[in-house]
């Protein structure tokens, strides 16, 4: 399959940047709102390019400690998932480097656009600086990105994006793209030059193969594959954010036997719980009324903290104290035969269980789905 | 689609499908029950989460194919809503799709196949290569509906996937404790 051709060159060719790859993995949040800063107000690729590739050490050395001493639940959301709410709140949160995974889907869109990745650190001193005006025209931005609940209107957006976005490149490579998206590029994977625009033919810089002759005839077919490749690869970066424990690992095998395995292991454990619940019922309807009607006697008030977020989607839904009483309940669920009847107890049951068991706690929701 | 959104509606289509089964079955075996309550679950997730997935619509496309969760379906679905995914799922198209991928994917293999006995150093493109497209035909059965995507969507339908077996887990992984709590007080 071409499309899967595609990885393997891809892994062979970066066989050298994996490690840059790994940390540039944990560097994206950060990094990308300043550049986008940077390249706004710079228009000379060169200048801003030198002044980007002042702060890849340090700022790299802090983001790697956070994600890895963040939460390994910590998950993406991708486009789908995303509320406005942990949308903002997420962006603040980047900018104090924590891991925040959600955000990263919005930032590989935005990012791709401006495709600087490795490079995307400035000083320190000009962090606090850029955070206001990202954080205000980043906020714009997440809103249409967080309207979108579809994934392939996503892809759509994030297409004419993803050609100039390469994670794994060097920083020439990133700073040519960003100069010359719409001009021609070269077929080399680890080696452009930043002019690499005009030395096609390979005068300027002493590494230019000569591929980058014939990737001027084959040109439409180089950048669709190239788009292509970094389409597929920014969605493997999302899996691999999204699966546990797949981040440290490079190359496009391993993570999809991760993913395998991850996904094999959710559908066992669908299965067992399938099972666990057909042992506790002795019907099939496992007698609803007396389940929540004792449900609501043993309401543990150990609960609440998780609480918070159900209680105003319910109460909104459904202001009704009676909630909370069993007999109320159970009269409500069995005299009116409607859906909406099933409002009550599942918010109900929604609430108890978000108050007793731990997963369910409210930012696992926000940021795990 | 928040995800305790996904979550409330996964839950409420599920119950509803539960209770439908009960009343169609009242006597039932302990791996009957555990294959409704799986079946309502994974149903329940497909349509909670819309027709906008590949994933979803093959789920539900081939449990409306079963004689036996024909009914599910229905009752979980609404009558309005199945019609638009029996729409939506063109088989034939789909087909012919997957047929001529087969065809292309089969003869590429051939040619492989010539050139790699015509020259005997193996490449580590070609192993490389090799292993991705076995997982990548592994990831394709676990998905449902995974083996008519090209590489590109097939991750997009793994992603979201995992994001819903997630929920779905989530919410039966209460349930069941709940009741088992319940039942040993």
């Amino acid at each position: 399959m071409e499309r899967i051709s595609c990885f393997d060159s891809r892994s062979e060719g970066c066989k050298d940047d994996k490690q840059e790859m790994a940390e540039d993995s944990f560097e994206f949040g950060d990094g990308i709102l300043m550049t986008e800063n940077l390249l706004q107000e710079a228009t000379v690729p060169g200048s801003s390019f030198t002044a980007l590739l002042g702060l890849p050490a340090n700022q790299a050395m802090e983001l790697l400690q956070d994600p890895l001493s963040g939460k390994p639940q910590t998950v993406i959301a991708p486009e789908m998932w995303r509320d406005s709410r942990s949308g903002q709140e997420d962006m603040r949160y980047t900018f104090n480097c924590s891991p925040t995974f959600p955000t990263d889907a919005a930032l590989v869109e935005r990012a791709s656009k401006f495709s600087v990745f490795a490079a995307a650190q400035n000083s320190t001193d000009k962090c606090p600086v850029p955070s206001n005006s990202n954080e205000n025209s980043l906020k714009p931005k997440s809103e249409p990105a967080d309207s979108e609940s579809n994934p392939s209107s996503c892809l759509v957006s994030s297409d004419p994006a993803t050609p100039s976005e390469n994670q794994a490149s060097t920083k020439r490579k990133e700073r040519e793209k960003k100069v010359k998206v719409p001009a021609k590029r070269s077929k080399n994977v680890e080696n452009e030059s930043s002019k690499a625009g005009e030395a096609k033919d390979g005068e300027k810089l002493p590494y230019v193969h000569v591929r980058a002759r014939r990737g001027q005839a084959t040109d439409s077919h180089s950048l669709a594959e190239r788009a292509r490749r970094e389409k597929i690869n920014a969605r493997m970066k999302l899996l691999q954010e999204l699966v546990p424990g797949c981040s440290k690992i490079s190359g496009t095998a391993l993570v999809l036997d991760e993913i395998i395995n991850h996904v094999q292991s959710l559908q066992r454990q669908v299965e067992f719980l399938s099972m666990r619940l057909a042992a506790v019922t002795p019907r099939i309807d496992f007698s609803l009324d007396s389940f929540f009607a004792a449900e609501s006697g043993c309401v543990t008030p150990s609960s609440c903290p998780s609480t918070v977020t159900f209680e105003p989607l319910m109460w909104q839904q459904q202001q009704n104290q009676p909630l909370w009483e069993g007999d109320v309940l159970q009269r409500q669920m069995w005299e009116r035969d409607d859906s909406h009847s099933f409002l009550a107890p599942e918010n109900f049951l929604f609430s108890y269980n978000s108050a007793n068991s731990v997963p369910l706690s409210s930012n696992h929701l926000k940021m795990e789905l | 689609m928040t995800p305790s959104s996904f979550k409330q509606e996964l839950l409420k289509k599920w119950v509803l499908g539960l209770q439908s089964c009960g009343s169609m079955a009242k006597e039932m075996s302990f791996l009957e029950r555990k294959n409704a309550i799986k079946l309502s679950a994974d149903i329940a997730m497909a349509s909670a989460r819309g027709g906008k997935t590949r994933w979803s619509r093959a789920v539900i496309s081939s449990a409306s194919k079963r004689d036996d969760s024909k009914l599910l379906v229905r009752n979980i679905l609404g009558n309005e809503f199945e019609r638009l995914m029996k729409a939506s799922v063109g088989t034939p198209s789909c087909n012919k799709r997957f047929m001529s991928k087969k065809i292309l994917r089969m003869s590429r293999g051939l040619r492989r196949l010539r050139r790699s006995t015509a020259r005997r150093r193996v490449q580590a493109s070609s192993i490389a290569k090799r292993m991705v497209q076995r997982r990548t035909q592994v990831l394709k059965s676990l998905v449902p509906g995974g083996e008519s995507m090209d590489g590109f969507s097939l991750i997009e339908e793994t992603l979201d996937y995992i994001l819903s077996l997630r929920a779905q887990v989530d919410v039966m992984r209460c349930l069941a404790d709940a009741s088992e709590r319940l039942k040993s007080k």
